[in-house]
């Protein structure tokens, strides 16, 4: 056996042979799949001056993506190897260091909300909503293309997504939409709001200049320094009439179009004497604000920063709780935790709007309350407070009888009704937490599906992609009435498969005694037309995990996520809000913090408040990194 | 306060049209239009479809009685009974059975509910006259998407005969049709001048902040470049027209429903004016529309009102009929609109086809027969207007649709249920309906009553469930049933016609009241006019 790597000289004697004979072939000298280049890499300190891509390689390595199922594959003992010299190398001797500067574009949502900021309006769609109908009512997002996830696997991540001459064309045509919105005679107000004051027949020449100043100021989110509006005074000067106004929608417009607009960070004022560095104040009330808000900083949020006092610690604390107690910080759950839990997925099976409205609802009233009321990390797993409404309540016995009477209009047959909060008195241990809601339950069907979902958004495992030729489960054999549990641990006898089902099926089966529908079978809680055949007494949810605890239904279950595994659920869920509020994947730099945090709420039983503040309080979140090149190109 | 452009929410549109846009158009257009071999121009022909949501009330739609040429419009055709001569009120309409919601909508325009493999009839007239117009077609609507049935939400589908997106915004629509770069060049001189202000912006942050931040602002310049470019291509390409769409004003925001709704319709007549399209089809809601018309005083959904017989109320009546008069109203309005437009000779509406109506008739029980059904316009001559035609038999809507489609241009010999066109339109023979004698009577046997004669509804508004059968001699025998009977015997499609009906009869005031059905015969069609859901 192969001892477990601790010294350099491994990558010479251990490591390198491992490459060599593993991963050569495809990714080095000639070939270099994936820009994977290994050749190149001889000694240690080739290998630490590439620490980045090891990152990556290990990954692959760790989720035996690599090498191909086709190819001849390494021992346990070897991937063992590779691994603990990968941790010991580079994750061991990771300091937390901020990650380079990056100008990043606004996702969909972020410039959607931003654009409400700056005018004090929403761009709608002309449409009727009436009930039971789905709409996109915001012209924005109609338009936009969608973002897709980035490498973090939010959306809010768009160093991916390039701007496009589609793209740049729509943000034009929405610019226009709302300059010429702004002008028109129901929006007085907000064009007064923007002006500072009344307007009575035509604009002065006064408040022309306060109408771009504050408007600048708005867009670029912080003061405007330069010499840019008197540039567009003179352009619009003399002008009057529909002349004025026309001309200065132009100027407004250029401002819309700015990269400075349309993307974070183009105006950060940064120190060329140093590397490491605070980011300003400005880009800090932005990195809070559009963590909580998903939205460029407030008036008064602003204002602190240009008084320079937004470092000071109450003062960065308080500013913090006061945002979540904003009810914009829903966006929270609305995007962060809907993108994380892939929440956008619940579904109904027959479309109609108030019901999924209902269930999707659910998860996100719960987050919102964890997230905004200081509530432990922990009770995303178990809780004892839920959110129903009438069309929910069926599936939380007495407990509904909390639930009070909702009034429905005369005369209107289905409506989409706001939740209730209840406490979870007879129901906690079968509803207690967000994996038992009935939309989760219900977007997730069959054990595999519940299983990988549990094991990947929960505990934050990686898995690799299925291999390529699994082969069909088999049908019962005649005379014996197997399962489909029977059937399927026949399937995953295979090792290739027990690679990750000796992980997923346990979680997934454990559910076994929720229906399709998220009911509980037996228990007549379904909407579904066809019942479930299953009978309860038939129901097998006990299991085993691969670290040895047994249990014998998902309550046991739950217990075991409690304790054992919280510490890796607490761990995915801190990394998973890094993710979100720093825009990016996280890298070996990032595991100092990573590590602190997790070790901090573990202690104190921290709250999402907790994480929160340590988040906007680490050092990754409030310094950056300007590199040599750019600190050239400064003279 | 007063300002310079508080004007009008739709004065952009609004009456003095001609006073914006040079007139007479006809010299404009000469260009894009045919001739004909005496070297007269041939106006362009345009198809709109307008779709009523949820059916009707009948005994305020139906016209009981009447000839082709001599007819009283009924109570819900008044608001647009100043058209009467430029209409073609087609009646007995419809296949058989009951209809859903999502079968209407789609019967509208395709003739049948199983017709779901094919387009549209909309669509094949699009692909004939749709070519060269700036937009093929324009396919449009009110609300939102009803998920639960989707068919609900389309009468246009593609060849495929998959649902066409539709647009509801009248202001992406006056943008799609009048501030589209490539057909007015002065869309392309503002994105110009935009471009380089946006360079010198860009310019400005690499140099003020100090920093290159390369790859990102290389991002933003390269899309620079390349929206120039386009800009420059457009210019070849770009559709050449004589008229100074600057001069159009946007619409604003609409408040309400019927804002909106007469801005799109503004807007589907000035489109079909300055020919950037020759073909609409406009849905005013879903088929079976929850939508409140609070604007009109009703706060009850449009759909629980429709079920007027299973929810019925006087005040809920009443609600329905406000919102069926406010549909008829804006039928109305866009008439009133296309014959405002002066085309060549004629109006725009003597050179457009309208086709309005819904996919069901009676829209508590929904049955698909006397659908309602109007056409609008003599499309050049090809239909003769002023006339009711109310066939003798069920007449399929797929065979209305061959035969415009047919008018124009298409080469379909047939379509949905239908192999031969739909005779009368231009004039020409047809079959019609003839009322034949019969002999009304009625007989007790102890509490059995069987009573022949017409079948008609009560003309009192509070008795939307009360019906009545007169005979020769003696008071008329009164029919008070429930739903389940209602809906069995399919009364909605025996009303206005003879029937021998047997029931359970009691005496209450002085008059026969039938209670149960037990049996009904039609005299002269079919008892039992299908069954088939859908």
């Amino acid at each position: 056996m192969i001892p477990l790597s601790g010294a350099a000289s491994d990558f010479e004697t251990e490591v390198r042979p491992f490459l060599e004979k593993h991963c050569i072939k495809c990714h080095g000298g000639e070939k270099t799949k994936g820009e994977v280049d290994l050749s190149a890499i001889e000694t240690m300190a080739d290998a630490e001056a590439h620490a980045e891509m090891w990152d990556a390689v290990s990954v692959v390595i760790e989720d035996r993506e690599m090498p191909p199922e086709d190819e001849p594959q390494p021992s346990d003992e070897a991937f063992a190897f590779f691994t603990s010299w990968y941790e010991n190398q580079f994750l061991g001797a990771a300091v937390a260091t901020p990650a380079e500067f990056k100008p990043r574009r606004l996702s969909g949502p972020e410039y959607r909300n931003t654009m409400r900021s700056v005018f004090g309006f929403d761009l709608e769609v002309n449409i009727i909503e009436a009930e039971q109908t789905v709409t996109e009512k915001s012209l924005i997002m109609k338009l936009l293309p969608t973002d897709p996830p980035g490498e973090s696997g939010f959306v809010n991540d768009t160093r991916g997504a390039r701007l496009s001459t589609t793209l740049w064309s729509q943000y034009s045509y929405l610019a226009d939409c709302a300059l010429e919105e702004l002008f028109s005679p129901p929006k007085t107000s907000a064009l007064e709001n923007l002006v500072g004051s009344p307007i009575t027949g035509e604009l002065t020449e006064n408040q022309t200049r306060s109408l771009l100043a504050h408007f600048s100021k708005r867009v670029f989110r912080r003061p405007v320094v330069d010499d840019r509006i008197e540039t567009s005074l003179k352009r619009v000067g003399g002008k009057s009439g529909s002349e004025l106004i026309a001309a200065l929608k132009s100027e407004m417009k250029v401002v819309l179009m700015s990269p400075a607009f349309l993307y974070r960070g183009f105006l950060m004022e940064s120190d060329p004497g140093n590397e490491q560095q605070p980011v300003d104040n400005f880009e800090l009330a932005e990195r809070i604000s559009y963590f909580l808000w998903e939205d460029m900083p407030d008036e008064e949020l602003l204002s602190i920063a240009a008084s320079g006092t937004l470092r000071d610690s109450a003062i960065f604390a308080a500013q913090l709780d006061r945002m979540l107690a904003s009810p914009k910080s829903r966006t929270l759950a609305e995007s962060f935790a809907s993108q994380w839990l892939l929440l956008d997925q619940i579904t109904d099976d027959r479309q109609e709007p108030t019901y999924i409205h209902a269930l999707k609802n659910q998860p996100l009233d719960f987050l919102n309350y964890l997230f905004t009321e200081d509530r432990p990390i922990m009770e995303l797993i178990d809780s004892k407070v839920t959110f129903a409404n009438s069309y929910t309540g069926v599936f939380y016995g007495d407990d509904r009888k909390q639930l009070k009477r909702y009034d429905k209009p005369r005369g209107v047959e289905r409506v989409s009704m706001p939740n209730q909060r209840i406490d979870l008195i007879k129901a906690a241990g079968e509803r207690g937490g967000i994996m038992t809601m009935p939309g989760v339950l219900g977007m997730n069907r069959g054990p595999i599906l519940r299983g990988t979902w549990m094991l990947r958004q929960i505990m934050g495992d990686h898995l690799g992609e299925p291999p390529a030729d699994i082969p069909a489960i088999k049908r019962s054999p005649k005379g014996k009435n197997l399962s489909f549990r029977e059937l399927f641990e026949e399937h995953r006898s295979d090792k290739s498969c027990a690679l990750c089902h000796d992980r997923i099926d346990p979680l997934g089966f454990a559910l076994q005694g929720y229906d399709d529908g998220g009911g509980l079978i037996g228990k007549n809680q379904t909407r579904r037309k066809k019942n479930d055949q299953t009978k309860p007494e038939e129901i097998d949810a006990s299991g085993q995990l691969p670290s040895g605890e047994t249990f014998q239904n998902f309550e046991e279950l739950k217990v075991i996520l409690m304790t054992s595994k919280r510490e890796k659920i607490t761990r995915n869920a801190i990394e998973q809000m890094m993710r979100y509020a720093l825009c990016r994947k996280l890298g070996r730099n990032d595991g100092p913090v990573v590590d602190e945090l997790t070790s901090t709420i573990l202690e104190n039983n921290g709250t999402w408040r907790d994480l929160i503040h340590g988040i906007a309080n680490s050092v990754i979140f409030k310094e950056t990194l300007i590199t040599n090149s750019r600190k050239e190109s400064h003279d | 306060m007063t300002r310079s452009w508080n004007t009008d929410r739709r004065t952009f549109l609004r009456g003095a049209a001609g006073a914006m846009i040079p007139l007479p158009f006809l010299n404009i257009m000469e260009n894009a239009v045919a001739k004909d071999l005496s070297g007269e121009v041939i106006p362009p022909l345009r198809f709109m479809s307008l779709f009523k949501p949820n059916g009707v009330h009948p005994p305020s739609w139906n016209i009981n009685g009447g000839t082709e040429s001599d007819f009283r419009m009924s109570p819900l055709m008044k608001p647009f009974e100043k058209h009467k001569d430029d209409l073609l009120i087609l009646d007995n309409m419809g296949d058989f059975g009951f209809s859903s919601h999502a079968n209407s909508a789609r019967r509208f325009l395709a003739g049948r509910s199983d017709n779901t493999k094919t387009a549209s009839m909309d669509q094949f007239i699009a692909d004939k006259i749709g070519g060269n117009t700036p937009q093929r077609s324009l396919e449009l609507t009110t609300e939102g998407l009803f998920t639960n049935q989707i068919g609900c939400s389309y009468i246009s589908y593609d060849h495929k005969g998959e649902p066409i997106p539709r647009e509801s915004d009248p202001q992406l629509i006056f943008d799609r049709l009048f501030r589209n770069p490539m057909s007015d060049p002065s869309q392309r001189k503002k994105m110009s001048s935009l471009l380089d202000h946006a360079a010198d912006d860009a310019r400005a942050i690499q140099k003020r902040s100090g920093r290159e931040d390369s790859e990102t602002l290389d991002e933003y310049f390269t899309v620079l470049r390349e929206t120039e470019k386009r800009l420059e291509n457009m210019g070849d390409t770009a559709v050449a027209s004589k008229v100074d769409f600057t001069k159009l004003k946007r619409p604003l925001p609409a408040a309400n429903l019927n804002e909106q709704v007469e801005t799109m319709l503004d807007l589907t007549a000035l489109a079909m004016w300055t020919d950037q399209t020759r073909c609409i089809s406009y849905m005013l809601g879903n088929s079976n529309s929850r939508m409140i018309f609070d604007f009109l005083g009703v706060t009850e959904q449009h759909h629980y009102l429709s079920h007027f017989f299973r929810n019925f109320s006087r005040q809920n009546i009443d609600g329905l009929l406000k919102i069926s008069l406010w549909h008829m109203e804006k039928f109305d309005y866009l008439l009133t609109k296309l014959k405002s437009y002066k085309d060549h000779n004629g109006s725009l509406l003597d050179h457009s086809i309208v086709l309005f109506g819904s996919g069901m008739g009676h829209s508590d029980n929904h049955t698909a027969q006397r659908i309602p059904i109007v056409l609008a316009g003599n499309g050049g001559g090809r239909l003769k207007t002023g006339r009711y035609l109310r066939y003798s038999e069920n007449q399929d809507l797929s065979r209305l649709h061959l035969t415009l489609m047919q008018q124009f241009g298409v080469e379909q010999e047939s379509y949905g249920a239908a192999n031969a066109p739909l005779p009368g339109l231009d004039g020409g023979e047809f079959d019609e309906y003839e009322e034949r004698t019969f002999k009304s009577w009625s007989k007790t046997e102890g509490n059995k009553l069987t009573v022949q004669g017409r079948l008609r509804m009560s003309e009192n508004l509070d008795e939307a469930k009360v019906f009545y059968i007169d005979v020769d001699e003696g008071d008329p025998v009164r029919i008070e049933i429930e739903f389940r009977d209602f809906h069995e015997f399919n009364f909605a499609y025996h009303v206005g016609t003879a029937i021998q009906l047997t029931g359970t009869v009691s005496e209450k005031n002085g008059l026969q009241v039938m209670s149960k059905i037990s049996q009904l015969q039609s005299l002269f069609g079919n008892s039992k006019p299908g069954t088939r859901g859908g």
